[in-house]
């Protein structure tokens, strides 16, 4: 009984694995979504930087298969499986991932995913990139303000368009710059206002005047802006070295004066010993 | 007569050696100390025409020899100043690739069986349920491998990284002995690819090359942090295993996600541990539970 539901259950987790494994829908506008930046050698090599340190821990090296084994399949970068999908489609899946394929939206801007699409393409001698057909379509240009509101804890983020009005609807995202990643603190739009708001932790910790970096990444259609700035916006912290203070561990100079003390002790003691002793032999040889 | 003259030539004699030796030996540290503080310690990051990325001392515009060996030394005593990381390992993603230890064997040069991190195979004794668990040096607070180093081998800095200088190494192998986690590891022979190392500038952050009859022991990818770059073992992780970030900033990104997360909240959200607290070494490495049915 316990067998025949054992096989049952492995046959359904396979089944289910072998569909997931063979529809990935994309959604149609963005399978044929396309980048307006030519494919060149830079955006190849950019590519590559990205590649490299996010993706080849599964997808392995390019033309080689010796990608993770996981079900379903990472699979190659270089093989017609990747090769035969659109651009649009690419950069849809690094951008949304699924199941173990993580979502990279948060943690890559959408150049650097087509930077990755770029070296995706390298591998494809016979790819011709499509251009996107940009007549009568407007790409917004605009510039970003920020400040941040003591009395809210918000960080305030303003879009003036080229006509130097506010410009509403476009797509915010604000991080914390950290040491090896941006923290993200949020996605908005912007209202009618042309301003889009974002929680700050106030307990965050920032630098010794309580300074945090702020990159703001905006978007609204093809125009995209990206701004970033040293605001101050938390309290200010003082960080202290781990190697501080007198230990046990420490380097001689930072010993425990305790230890110090005995330590001296013990050996002044010792020599003084040994010295009373040698004198007091000398002293016999005299005598005698 | 003759007698008293002598002592009293002697006796100016005397002192007249021991203003000498004096003024000899308040003189002589002065000089050596304006040789050592000649250079400043303010850098700055250049490009090179070949992409290279090297220091340069920003007052008298000299270059810096980033493969000279005494600033390696340098560097790998001080540490980064303001720092101090720490790793975040999710028991309930290992899936026990492995990947995460070739990659750092291949980079410290590293026999196979030879481990800076080890991925073990752990039972939950109650349910009987495995899990695997990543383990590596904990780069203690407290650190009793460090307290029991005769020569000052092995070190901690101000960024919390606990480091091995195989150049001081005696081989006694007494923090093998202290460390309770068993996280170091010796070199019985002659490591891996010796001669085709043997020419390399000996790195004290990414203890290359190894050495012989010295102790070797995870590095938190030293040598890669100071680059901006995540440890060798969190960027080759294909399951999002390990977050590695600052607690200063209390922020840690995932090694194969990239996703930044505030620490603080990653640790009380999710009751993470530390292995062995009731030693007191207070380790920066913390584990999340593996869950059930993982």
């Amino acid at each position: 009984m316990n067998k025949k539901f054992y096989i049952l259950f492995t046959l359904v987790c396979l089944s289910f694995s072998l569909i997931a494994q063979e529809s990935w829908e994309v959604i149609a506008e963005e399978n044929d979504n396309l980048s307006i930046i030519m494919f060149d050698e830079e955006l190849e090599l950019s590519g590559q930087i990205i590649y490299d340190n996010s993706c080849k821990s599964c997808h392995g090296n390019p033309e080689k298969a010796d990608f993770s084994k996981m079900l379903p399949e990472p699979g190659d970068i270089a093989s017609e499986s990747f090769q035969n999908q659109t651009d649009g489609s690419l950069h849809y899946k690094i951008r949304i991932g699924r199941g173990a394929m993580p979502k990279f939206e948060d943690a890559l801007d959408s150049e650097e995913v087509w930077n990755l699409v770029a070296y995706i393409r390298s591998f494809n001698k016979n790819y011709i990139q499509k251009k996107p057909n940009l007549e009568g379509i407007v790409i917004p240009k605009f510039s970003l303000a920020l400040s941040f509101d003591e009395n809210i804890d918000k960080l305030v983020v303003k879009t003036i368009g080229d006509d130097n009005n506010p410009m509403s609807e476009v797509e915010l995202k604000a991080y914390i710059k950290g040491s090896f990643g941006n923290y993200l603190l949020g996605k908005t739009l912007t209202n009618e206002m042309g301003i889009g708001y974002f929680n700050v932790d106030a307990k965050m910790p920032g630098d010794a005047e309580g300074k945090l970096e702020v990159i703001v990444k905006a978007r609204k259609g093809y125009g995209s802006a990206k701004t970033m700035q040293k605001m101050i916006m938390v309290q200010p912290s003082t960080f202290e070295s781990a190697i501080k203070g007198r230990h046990l561990w420490s380097t001689a100079k930072q010993a425990p004066i305790w230890l110090k003390v005995t330590f001296f002790f013990t050996i002044i003691s010792i020599w003084l010993m040994i010295l009373y002793v040698v004198f007091g032999l000398k002293k016999l040889k005299k005598y005698s | 007569m003759g007698n008293k003259e002598k002592g009293k030539q002697s006796r100016r004699k005397f002192l007249q050696n021991i203003g000498v030796a004096g003024v000899g030996a308040i003189s002589a540290p002065a000089i050596l100390f304006t040789a050592c503080s000649s250079s400043s310690d303010k850098k700055t990051k250049v490009l090179t025409p070949d992409n290279k990325l090297i220091e340069i001392d920003s007052e008298n515009g000299l270059a810096i020899d980033t493969t000279d060996k005494s600033y390696l030394n340098k560097i790998g005593r001080e540490g980064i100043p303001g720092k101090k990381f720490v790793m975040v390992i999710d028991l309930g993603k290992c899936r026990n690739e492995r990947k995460c230890m070739k990659a750092c064997q291949s980079e410290h040069q590293l026999k196979p069986e030879q481990h800076h991190l080890n991925v073990l195979e752990m039972e939950n004794p109650s349910s009987g349920q495995t899990y695997f668990m990543p383990k590596l040096c904990q780069h203690c607070d407290n650190p009793p491998c460090v307290t029991v180093c005769p020569v000052d081998a092995t070190f901690k800095r101000q960024d919390g990284i606990v480091l091995v200088d195989n150049e001081r190494c005696i081989g006694c192998r007494f923090c093998i002995a202290a460390c309770p986690y068993s996280a170091r590891t010796f070199n019985w022979t002659e490591p891996r690819d010796s001669e085709e190392y043997k020419d390399i500038t000996y790195n004290m952050e990414l203890n290359v090359p190894q050495k012989k009859g010295t102790v070797t022991k995870c590095a938190f990818s030293a040598d890669r942090i100071r680059e901006g770059k995540l440890p060798y073992c969190n960027s080759a992780c294909p399951n999002g295993v390990y977050y590695f970030g600052d607690a200063n900033e209390d922020l840690v990104t995932n090694g194969t996600t990239k996703e930044t997360v505030r620490l603080s909240k990653l640790l009380k959200q999710n009751s993470a541990y530390t292995l062995m607290p009731e030693l007191g070494t207070q380790p920066s490495v913390y584990y999340l539970p593996a869950r059930e049915n993982s």
